[in-house]
């Protein structure tokens, strides 16, 4: 059996590639991948805590992280697709209108 | 009947999206009638089930008086956004391009978000709390993006859903590490099973990064200013009430009741917040020339204020702070009401184009200028009465610093609120300017808030109530237990 201290690691290593993914990147879908990626890397550590523990809340509490992340995607991609419509581009340097 | 108000909220959520689909175009007014009263019998449902309390599903649904507080203020801002939204929404005002389209599914999504904040501040488990945010969260972003034809408005919407996306998988990994410590999602059985360690420090800073977001407390707000100003107003006006008070229920509901056991140690966390987000937010606010994003700059200076209300572990906190959020809520919303009729009419946006206002148009320049002195905190309007009571909060938790600090932001953020009075009373009239005609619904919205600001600091049987109401529930009790 994997020592929880493993997963556990391994989830913060997926969450900080998202978080890096979502710094560095330039294109809005990979973006929005690096967001799912995150919420992915929690999971991971909901599972690996509802292992250690033997509780069955966090296996539920995963359920529904799951179609909140979905609801995300959604409401996202369709932002991205409306501005695509307009711009033609998806690049986040170039959404910069609004400034000081 | 615990759940009834928000039940109610979301029937009518649902009732309007149906005959959204029947209605023909003209007769569409009634669904702006229909979600004005689905929350007007919400909110009359809450205030009558005051003194009540109660759970549902296991504890996992709570209501009790400060629940009932904070849902009042979530329905009030959900009344008021539909009423400002009204002209835009039905194609009346003078300024073609401020009007919206698809109104229906407006009222639909913006019910559903103020559903999501009522259920927010009954929830005492991390799945239902999580939950009922992204509900309040995840209609915000709809709204935001709304004038799909608008590239500014877009990449508003863009800038939201990403950074909203990122703050609630911030806030998620904290919640996961808080149940990885207690082994439970039950916010009591945490509080009782947490115990310091780096793990719940760095819980504390994921959380607190995930919900300063959404108060926009910095350096979590580099946001607000472009959702601010490219959101059509009426959303920009309900980001700016209904959100922050969202954000400081979830704050309530973590950082008192589950952290509260272990509460000193916050107070130097939240001292320093609220000190950069105040000074941080007024500084900034002195140099903009488009009022939408002044008012996000106010906007983080007024949350720097009202994030003092949580210093200290003894009970005058929390009516302070929902005292402030009353005032704050009123006071916001006369100023975002003039600047819609403004914009209704003209289109303008600058603070420059209000110049000559007090001239055309009299009594809403004072309005105007009753709401910005009440946001400055000038006595005896309701700012400065909740003002006061932030402060003495901060100084009996021995935050003397504070609120000195504090005293000198109010001043420099009256000089720039002045730069709006000033264009409108002193600097000469616009050459074309004529008097504007006002719509029935805005005239009795700005009525209605400036009444609202000017005489909650006047009558003090207000702050009185919320005080006893508040000492009524068991929140106290965790408090008092604490402080001894």
């Amino acid at each position: 059996m994997i020592p929880t201290q493993h997963v556990l690691i391994l989830s913060a290593v997926l969450f900080t590639t998202g978080v890096l993914g979502v710094m560095l990147r330039r294109n809005v879908i990979v973006i929005f991948m690096s967001i799912e990626l995150m919420l992915n890397a929690v999971n991971l550590s909901f599972v690996a805590f509802a292992r250690a523990l033997d509780s069955m809340t966090g296996i539920i509490f995963i359920f529904f992280i799951i179609v909140v992340a979905a609801a995300e995607a959604v409401v996202g991609l369709s932002i991205i697709l409306s501005i695509y419509r307009n711009q033609k581009t998806l690049n986040v340097d170039e959404f910069n209108w609004l400034k000081w | 009947m615990l759940m009834l108000p928000e039940l109610i909220v979301i029937a009518a959520g649902f009732i309007i999206l149906l005959l959204d689909l029947f209605l023909a175009e003209e007769k569409k007014n009634i669904l702006g009638t229909l979600a004005f009263a689905g929350l007007l019998i919400a909110l009359g449902r809450t205030l009558f089930s005051f003194g009540q309390q109660g759970e549902l599903f296991g504890g996992r649904f709570v209501v009790d008086s400060v629940a009932i507080w904070f849902k009042i203020i979530f329905l009030l801002a959900g009344m008021t956004t539909v009423a400002l939204s009204w002209d835009r929404l039905t194609g009346k005002t003078t300024d073609i391009a401020s009007r919206m389209k698809h109104r229906g599914e407006f009222y639909t999504i913006l019910l559903f978000s103020t559903a999501g904040m009522m259920y927010l501040i009954s929830s005492r488990d991390l799945v239902t709390l999580y939950i009922s945010l992204e509900l309040s969260t995840i209609p915000l972003f709809v709204l935001v993006a709304w004038d799909r034809d608008n590239p500014l408005c877009g990449e508003a919407g863009l800038k939201y859903v990403i950074l909203g996306a990122l703050s609630s998988a911030v806030l998620l990994y904290g919640l996961g590490i808080l149940y990885g410590l207690s082994g439970s999602t039950d916010l009591a059985t945490i509080s009782q099973k947490i115990t310091h360690s780096p793990a719940l420090w760095l819980s504390v800073a994921m959380i607190t990064a995930g919900i300063g977001f959404k108060l926009t407390l910095v350096p979590f707000h580099m946001w607000a200013a472009d959702v601010y100003q490219g959101a059509p107003t009426p959303v920009t006006a309900h980001l700016s009430v209904a959100s922050k008070a969202a954000g400081m229920a979830f704050i309530f509901l973590l950082f008192y009741r589950v952290l509260g056991g272990a509460f000193q140690e916050w107070n130097i966390l939240f001292a320093v917040l609220a000190t950069i987000t105040m000074t941080l937010g007024n500084l900034v606010a002195i140099i903009q020339q488009n009022i939408k994003r002044f008012m996000a700059f106010s906007a983080i200076s007024q949350a720097g204020y009202l994030i003092m209300g949580f210093l200290g572990p003894f009970p005058e906190g929390l009516p302070s702070m929902l005292f402030y959020l009353y005032a704050y809520i009123f006071t916001n919303l006369v100023v975002f009401a003039v600047i819609i009729f403004y914009a209704n009419e003209t289109g303008r946006e600058n603070i420059d184009d209000y110049r000559g206002l007090s001239r055309t148009n009299p009594i809403i320049a004072g309005a105007m200028m009753l709401g910005l002195f009440s946001l400055a905190g000038i006595p005896p309007l309701s700012g400065f009465v909740g003002k006061f009571f932030l402060f003495s909060v901060a100084s009996k938790a021995g935050f003397h610093w504070l609120v000195g600090v504090a005293a000198i932001n109010s001043t420099i953020s009256l000089y720039y609120y002045l730069r709006i009075v000033r264009q409108m009373y002193i600097e000469p009239t616009m050459e074309d300017a004529t008097t504007l005609q006002i719509s029935p619904m805005l005239a009795g919205t700005i009525a209605i808030t400036t009444l609202g600001a000017v005489f909650f600091g006047i009558i003090p049987f207000f702050y009185e109530t919320i005080n006893q109401t508040v000492a009524a529930s068991d929140w106290w009790s965790v408090i008092t237990a604490t402080a001894r």
